[in-house]
C-alpha cells in the first residue's frame, strides 16, 4: 500500500560544535552562530530515514517540508539527496526561531495546500531549543491524532504499527491514517549518508518555495512571533569542579566519611 | 571526537553547498566505517577491502568521470574534498581511491574505446571490479621513460614480458594497467588477473602505508588480445597525464592528513597540563600550532585555485607539480611538529599522527618525488632541463 508521507525538517546551529566555541548573546537571547555550521536537525533526519525505510517497504511518496530561512534550502537539498521525491521551502522573513505554534500554523496550511496526506514524521524536538512541541500543535491544527516519541514505524492491518518509547518500556500503537508522528532516534533510524552522486542530483531537482501570503496564513500574525511564550534569560552555566580526598584509618570510615560528605553537599541522600 | 576540518581563511565560503554536501557524506562515511579500524588495520598490515563496495556506493571512485559510466560526475574541487577526507582517515585509503579512479578508470575513460569503457568503468565506480597502475619498475622510479617491459606484436595479440615495482592494490586487483614498449614506444594495455603468465606478489615489510596493497607484477610471456590496448595511449605522455589526475588528488589529500595532525595536536595542546597550564598558552606551541595553521591554509588555497582551474580545463600539469610538491611537505612537515606537541602520546597508535607522518614520507617521494617535482617546476620557469 502506497504511503503519501509528509516529512518536516528543521536547519539549526550544528549542536555537536566544540563547547569551548559555543557563546550566547545574552541581550538577544540567541546563540551566536559564530564559525558554526548550519545543519539538519538530527531527529528530523531521524524522521526522513523512518520515512524513506517505510516508502522502500511499502511505495509511496515523500515530501519534505521546512519553514526557514534562505539557507534552510541546504537542508532540503540534503534530504533529496537522502531520496526524498519533493522539497517545499517556505520562507521564514519574520522571527529567526518562531514559536511551535506559529510553526505549526504554517506547516498545517502548506500541508493543506499540498492536498492529501498519509502520515506526516517530525523530529521529536530540535537540537537547538528543545521545546518537542510542533508535532502535537500541528496534529491540532490538522485536526487529527499524534503519537510521540516513535521509533519503529511499519505497515499494519487498519493503518501503520508504531513501536513508542516510553519513561518505562515500549508501548505499541495501532494507527489509523491520517496522523502526526514525532521521531525519536534509535538504532533502527540511523540516517543515512548521501551517495556523492546523489548530492549532485539534488542540486538539479526542482524545490518548490512559498512565501506565508501562498499559504493564506495571517503572514503579519505568524511573523511576529513569540504569542505565548518568551525566553527571560539565556546563558552557559557555570560548571565548577572541585576535587576532594576523602581520608580516614579504615575503609569504614572513609566510607561514612564520604557519605557524610556527599550528605553536606547535595543536602540529601 | 570528531575530525574538524581547519578553515582559518573561511574558504568554505568560497565552496558551493553541492561541495560542502559532498565532503559531509564522505566525512562522515569515513567516521563511522572507517576511523574506527583504521589504527587497527594499520598495525596488522590489513587494507580494509571489505569496505571497497561501500566506497562505490558512496560514489568516491572515480568521482569526477562522467555519470554516463556509472560514475558520480562531480567537479574537481568536490573530488578533490573527497580526496582530502579519505586522507584525513589515512593515506592508504586514499591511494586506493587515487589508483582505482585517477591511474585506472581515467586511462581507460581517457585512451580506451567505447567497448574498453563499457566494460570496465561501471563496474570499477561500483567497487566491483579493481584496477592496479604498472608504471614504475624496479629500476625505474623517476625515469620511467628507459622503461625495460615490453610487449611484441603477434597473431591476435601481443606478448608482454617486464615486472613492475610499487604497484598499489597489485595483489587485489582484477585488471591492471601495464605501460610497456610496442615498437619503442610507451602503450598502456589492459591485462586482467587470470592473464596465464601474469603473477603479482605482495611488498611485505613496509612500515609505510601499512593500510595499503604494494605489489610487484610480473609478466612472463603473457598473451594480451588485441583488444586489451589503449588505443589511443601514445608515448610516455598519456602515464604521465594520468599521474597529473593523481597528483591532484594528492595535493587534497596531503591537505586532510595535515588536518588531521594539526586537530589533533590543537585539541592536546588546550587539554594537555604542564607548568600549571595549558601547554597551547606557551609561546613556543603556540608558533608551532600557528606555523601549522598557515601552512595548511596556503595549500587549501592552492588547492582550490588548480581545482577551478581545472574545471574550466585550462590547469597545467607544471601547476599540480607544485601543489604535490607543496602540500605533501607541509603536510609532513605539520606532521612532525605535531608529533613533537604530543610528545611521548605522539608516537602511540592512540593519536592518528605517527601513522600520517609514516605515510607522508611514501607519498612524499610516490607520484612523482619531492625533487623530480622541484625541476619540473624548475625547468618550466628556466626553460632549462636539469633531470640528467
Amino acid at each position: 500500500m502506497p504511503v503519501n508521507i509528509i516529512v518536516c525538517v528543521k536547519q539549526i546551529l550544528d549542536p555537536e560544535i566544540p563547547s569551548r566555541d559555543f557563546r550566547v548573546d545574552a541581550e538577544q537571547r540567541e546563540a551566536v552562530r559564530g564559525a558554526a555550521n548550519l545543519v539538519t536537525n538530527i531527529f528530523c533526519e531521524n524522521a526522513l530515514e523512518t520515512a524513506l525505510q517505510l516508502k522502500e517497504k511499502s511505495g509511496g511518496k515523500i515530501t519534505v517540508i521546512s519553514y526557514g530561512a534562505d539557507s534552510t534550502e541546504d537542508a532540503l537539498r540534503k534530504a533529496l539527496a537522502m531520496k526524498a521525491d519533493a522539497a517545499i521551502h517556505i520562507l521564514n522573513d519574520g522571527q529567526a526561531h518562531p514559536d511551535p505554534l506559529s510553526v505549526a500554523q504554517v506547516l498545517a496550511a502548506a500541508i493543506r495546500k499540498l492536498g492529501e496526506f498519509d502520515v506526516v514524521m517530525l523530529g521529536r524536538e530540535s537540537g537547538d531549543w528543545g521545546v518537542g512541541q510542533t508535532a502535537g500543535l500541528l496534529a491540532e491544527e490538522l485536526g487529527v491524532a499524534a503519537v510521540a516519541f516513535v521509533d519503529k514505524v511499519e505497515i499494519g492491518a487498519d493503518g501503520l504499527q508504531l513501536k513508542r518509547q516510553t519513561d518505562v518500556g515500549y508501548e505499541r500503537v495501532a494507527a489509523t491514517m491520517p496522523l502526526v508522528i514525532s521521531i525519536t532516534n534509535d538504532e533502527h533510524n540511523v540516517p543515512r549518508i548521501p551517495k556523492t552522486r546523489d548530492v549532485m542530483m539534488s542540486f538539479r531537482q526542482p524545490l518548490t518555495k512559498w512565501t506565508l501570503e501562498d499559504l493564506g496564513v495571517n503572514a503579519a500574525e505568524v511573523r511576529a512571533g513569540n504569542h505565548y511564550y518568551a525566553v527571560v534569560d539565556l546563558f552557559i552555566p557555570v560548571q565548577e569542579l572541585n576535587c576532594e580526598f576523602v581520608d580516614g584509618d579504615t575503609l569504614e570510615a572513609r566510607v561514612e566519611k564520604f557519605a557524610q560528605r556527599i550528605i553536606e553537599v547535595t543536602g540529601s541522600m | 571526537m570528531s575530525f574538524t576540518s581547519v578553515d582559518f581563511l573561511e574558504i568554505d565560503a568560497l565552496l558551493s553547498e553541492e561541495e560542502l554536501l559532498s565532503r559531509k557524506s564522505v566525512r562522515d562515511f569515513v567516521e563511522a566505517e572507517i576511523n574506527p579500524l583504521i589504527a587497527e588495520c594499520y598495525e596488522e598490515g590489513k587494507f580494509p577491502d571489505h569496505l571497497i563496495p561501500q566506497l562505490g556506493e558512496l560514489g568516491v571512485l572515480g568521482a569526477n568521470l562522467p555519470e554516463e559510466y556509472g560514475c558520480a560526475g562531480l567537479n574537481n574541487v568536490a573530488y578533490g574534498l573527497i580526496m582530502q577526507e579519505l586522507e584525513a582517515c589515512d593515506s592508504g585509503i586514499r591511494s586506493f581511491a587515487s589508483v582505482q579512479g585517477a591511474l585506472c578508470m581515467y586511462p581507460i575513460y581517457a585512451f580506451g574505446n567505447e567497448e574498453q569503457r563499457r566494460k570496465y568503468l561501471k563496474e570499477m565506480a561500483a567497487g566491483r571490479l579493481i584496477g592496479c597502475f604498472g608504471l614504475t619498475e624496479p629500476n625505474f622510479g623517476s625515469n620511467p621513460a628507459d622503461m625495460l617491459t615490453k610487449a611484441d606484436r603477434v597473431t591476435g595479440g601481443f606478448i608482454l614480458n617486464g615486472a613492475k615495482a610499487w604497484i598499489t592494490n597489485g595483489s587485489i586487483a582484477d585488471v591492471a594497467i601495464v605501460w610497456a614498449k610496442l615498437d619503442g614506444e610507451i602503450r598502456g594495455f589492459l591485462v586482467d588477473k587470470d592473464t596465464r603468465g601474469f603473477s603479482t606478489r605482495l611488498t611485505k615489510h613496509k612500515l609505510s602505508l601499512r593500510a595499503s596493497i604494494t605489489s610487484e607484477l610480473l609478466f612472463e610471456d603473457c598473451l594480451i588480445p588485441e583488444e586489451n590496448l589503449l588505443e589511443k595511449s601514445n608515448g610516455l605522455k598519456s602515464p604521465l597525464m594520468c599521474l597529473t589526475q593523481a597528483r591532484y588528488g594528492i595535493a587534497w589529500g596531503a591537505l586532510g592528513a595535515a588536518m588531521s595532525c594539526y586537530d589533533t595536536a590543537l585539541r592536546y595542546s588546550q587539554q594537555r597540563v604542564q607548568f600549571g597550564r595549558p601547554i597551547g598558552g606557551f609561546q613556543l606551541t603556540q608558533e608551532k600550532l600557528v606555523k601549522m595553521v598557515t601552512g595548511i591554509s596556503k595549500a587549501q588555497l592552492l588547492c582550490l585555485h588548480l581545482g577551478r582551474k581545472k574545471d574550466t580545463g585550462n590547469l597545467k600539469p607544471v601547476q599540480v607539480s607544485m601543489a604535490k610538491m607543496n602540500n605533501v611537505a607541509m603536510a609532513l612537515e605539520v606532521a612532525r611538529t605535531s608529533r613533537s606537541i604530543l610528545g611521548a602520546n605522539g608516537i602511540t597508535g592512540e593519536y592518528p599522527i605517527m601513522r600520517h607522518m609514516a605515510n607522508l614520507e611514501s607519498v612524499y617521494t610516490y607520484e612523482g618525488t619531492h625533487e623530480i617535482h622541484t625541476l619540473i617546476i624548475g625547468q618550466s620557469i628556466t626553460g632549462q632541463s636539469a633531470f640528467g
